[in-house]
């Protein structure tokens, strides 16, 4: 959505919803803000549905907050609790059948390619671990053998927050779930590991706890994505709902993963590191 | 009445933690003058998230 097709024309600016002229005024498009600038421009995401202290609405906001370039993406998602906020955001964006985001992304990206050779138009699907774990797991992988262009960002609340709290492929072990009412009796699958052996060129694991790594993540693999090939990030987003937990106590959660199954991790080409070298001026000490 | 965050103006020391905690978007807007951060209570869910994080102890549901 580029800043020429919100901003209305002048004699119906009045009429208009209050957050919309914000957005026209203050909101993140051709400009170069940050995470580290929330607070200070009108965010791209709305008012939404998601429970109270929800890990996903956070990641979704975070994420969307480190787009490097808002006007000129284009978010694909898939159902669950992850498309709340999506559908509420002043993006472009495409929900799929369940578990095909991987596959359209592929399509749109190329399409875009083809429409505006001169520009990069990222094409960015961020969905659930269950749309991208195990319903669209082959439809993730063939787009990373394919090796498409796009970044894929897993909201991971190890959960099917959506319809009530059933066992997901990323699961952690012996978690008591709706239909593992003695705890899973298998392992989280390894998608981040199947990122780098399925040819995606960088990939990021990350809880919503950490906020400035984050973005760095998400920043770095679209702009990778651009030039190199698929990219994935995995952000560790809690359910207070169905883990029952307080919503007070996603952040303190996320921080305790984040020391234990969910401590950050990077993988990246050799090409992808060269790039990331130039993009920042050398590979700076990471951030906290 | 709904409840809402409230931020104690006189403890808090501008440092926007409390921003990158919160997961509703546009709530939190940040005042660079005067080094304070303002809520807009009407979008606040009253998860307690930013209360965990604010060193200064300046946020309190209510
Ligand atoms: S069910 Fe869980 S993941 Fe879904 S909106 Fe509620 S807290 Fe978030
Ligand atoms: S974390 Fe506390 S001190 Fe820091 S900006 Fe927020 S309310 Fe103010
Ligand atoms: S209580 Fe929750 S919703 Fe309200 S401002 Fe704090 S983090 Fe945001």
């Amino acid at each position: 959505m580029s800043k020429k097709i919100i901003t209305p024309v002048a004699s119906l600016a009045h009429i208009l919803p209050e957050d919309y002229r914000a957005l026209v005024e203050k909101g993140p498009h051709g400009k170069s803000v940050g995470i580290k600038d929330l607070g200070s421009f009108k965010e791209i995401t709305e008012e939404h549905p998601h429970c109270a202290g929800c890990g996903v609405s956070l990641g979704v906001r975070l994420a969307l907050a480190a787009l490097p370039a808002p006007e000129d993406t284009l978010v694909v998602g898939t159902p669950g609790c992850s498309f709340f906020a999506l559908s509420q955001t002043a993006v472009n964006y495409s929900n799929t059948a369940f578990g095909n985001q991987n596959s359209v992304a592929s399509g749109l990206k190329r399409m875009l390619s083809i429409r505006y050779p001169d520009k990069d138009k990222d094409v960015v699907v961020m969905a659930g671990d269950g749309g991208i774990a195990d319903i669209g797991l082959d439809m993730t992988l063939h787009s990373w053998f394919r090796g498409e262009k796009i970044s894929t960002i897993m909201l991971d609340n190890e959960v099917y927050g959506n319809t009530g709290g059933q066992e997901s492929g990323m699961s952690p072990e012996g978690q008591v779930l709706h239909m593992a009412p003695k705890g899973k009796n298998f392992k989280k699958i390894p998608v981040f590991e199947m990122a780098r052996t399925a040819g995606c060129v960088y990939g990021a694991k990350v809880t919503i706890a950490s906020p400035k790594r984050l973005g760095m993540a998400v920043n770095r693999a679209i702009l990778l994505a651009r030039e190199l090939g698929p990219t994935y990030v995995q952000i560790y987003t809690p359910c207070p709902t169905n883990m029952k937990f307080s919503p007070a106590d996603t952040l303190r959660i996320a921080k305790e993963a984040g020391k234990a199954h969910y401590a950050f991790e990077e993988f990246m080409t050799e090409e992808a590191a060269l790039r990331i070298a130039a993009m920042e001026g050398g590979l700076e000490k990471e951030p906290e | 009445m709904y409840l809402s965050v409230r931020v104690d103006t006189e403890k808090c020391i501008g440092c926007k933690i409390c921003i990158t905690s919160c997961p509703e978007p546009n709530v939190f807007i940040f005042l660079p003058e005067q080094k304070l951060v303002e809520v807009n209570e009407s979008r606040c869910k009253a998860c307690g998230l930013c209360t965990t994080v604010c060193a200064k102890e300046a946020l309190k549901i209510g």
